[in-house]
């Protein structure tokens, strides 16, 4: 039963955590009525999640020994794009209520942006759902008694995932504004950083990229195989034996991002000179 | 962000170009049985510096994730299915997997030479 517990949370944590920041988000900049645009995302990505397992379950043949796998570094990398475009819409979003205090977001850029939330909450749902599903499927097959152990244990998991999820939503609105953008950003930034280079790892176990020998080894100090190292690799990217391109990979991305939603800009770019409009049309 | 995307697009391109490549020959077909939750063998000897693949066929009632972290491959091999995995070319060493939904059991090395 631990075991199982273990797996799932470890597979539903970060869809929580992105559900978790998305719904926060969403309610921060005065956009609760917008809700079911996650909620959406989420569900169509259980629905994915449903049918890709399916898929694995019940088709075969060639398509099936790559197929998911490339489906997955594809998932892996359009989330990082996903994530980056999301934090630089919070950067312009945190630099417009720090100018006008507690204005809410207006509709209209609302609603032609929030797809990108609904697809947050997707791929979110969707990158482990598949497995997450196939695994708790597997275990209902199961009618030992272990068996059942093992489904409590799975069920277990997932909500205590949720949980996690809504407890960052909870401690996200207790968060000052300025603060909220800054951790959630540094937060994403890391996620997307540990899905580059996981990306990149997966093309690597392909055979698509060089692997090379790996730049250095700290399983002494802490093993991807156990607990604490396997969150971690799920949720940073954290690899005890990583190879050149992935670490390069990830410091590239962290530089790049860091500079993209970190910075501070003196210039006036073109979306400071939009704000006097947008607000006009509130 | 474009130059992000770009970026990508780039690396997917470069990724299918060294797929048709790299999969023109036909690699060694290695079987390995999933049985009770097991691996039979659980040791597989392979020639270093050729790409081969893993041909696991899962014989028990529960579904079981093919995982070795040394070798970044993850997959899910459904109750009764046989899956193939592509494994690129090994230096020399030992690579330990598991099964991931049952990691206490589920454990074997590839040692490539």
């Amino acid at each position: 039963m631990g075991a199982t517990f273990v797996v799932t949370l470890r597979e539903a944590f970060e869809a929580a955590l992105l559900l978790g920041i998305v719904y926060s988000y969403l309610e921060r900049v005065g956009a609760r009525a917008q809700y079911h645009w996650v909620t959406l995302g989420g569900a169509l990505g259980l629905v994915a999640s449903v049918l890709a397992g399916l898929a694995v379950s019940f088709l075969s043949g060639p398509l099936l020994d790559l197929g998911p796998d490339l489906v997955a570094a594809a998932v892996m990398f359009f989330a990082v794009a996903l994530l980056t475009w999301h934090g630089w819409w919070m950067r312009q979003h945190a630099r417009a209520v720090k100018g006008d205090v507690q204005r809410r977001i207006d509709e209209a850029r609302a609603t032609q942006r929030l797809w990108i939330v609904a697809l947050v909450a997707f791929t979110g749902v969707f990158r482990e759902g598949a497995e997450t599903v196939l695994f708790l499927w597997g275990l209902m097959s199961q009618t030992t008694i272990s068996g059942w152990g093992g489904v409590t244990g799975g069920v277990l998991g997932v909500v205590v995932a949720a949980v996690l999820g809504w407890t960052i939503f909870r401690g996200g609105r207790q968060l000052s504004l300025p603060r909220f953008f800054a951790a959630t950003s540094v937060l994403l930034v890391v996620v997307a950083a540990g899905l580059f280079a996981t990306g990149i790892g997966k093309l690597i176990g392909l055979g698509f990229l060089p692997a090379g020998d790996p730049l250095w080894d700290s399983s002494w100090l802490l093993d991807d195989h156990s607990v604490v190292g396997g969150f971690l690799s799920g949720l940073t990217g954290y690899r005890a034996r990583p190879t050149a391109p992935e670490v390069i990979g990830y410091v590239v991305y962290l530089v790049a991002a860091g500079l993209l939603l970190f910075t501070p800009r003196t210039a006036a770019p073109a979306t400071d000179a939009a704000r006097p409009s947008a607000g006009a049309l509130t | 962000m474009t130059r992000r995307l770009t970026a990508t697009f780039l690396v997917a391109i470069a990724a299918v170009l060294a797929a048709t490549a790299a999969h023109a020959a036909d690699p060694k077909e290695i079987p390995i049985t999933i049985e009770n939750n097991r691996f039979s063998p659980e040791e597989i000897k392979v020639k270093a510096g050729e790409p081969f693949v893993l041909v696991v066929t899962n014989k028990d009632k529960a579904p079981e994730e093919f995982e070795s972290k040394e070798l970044r491959i993850e997959k899910v091999v459904p109750a009764g299915k046989t899956m193939k995995i592509r494994v690129r070319a090994l230096k020399p060493g030992t690579y330990p997997f598991v099964g991931e939904y049952h990691e206490k059991t589920a454990k074997g090395r590839i040692i490539a030479e």
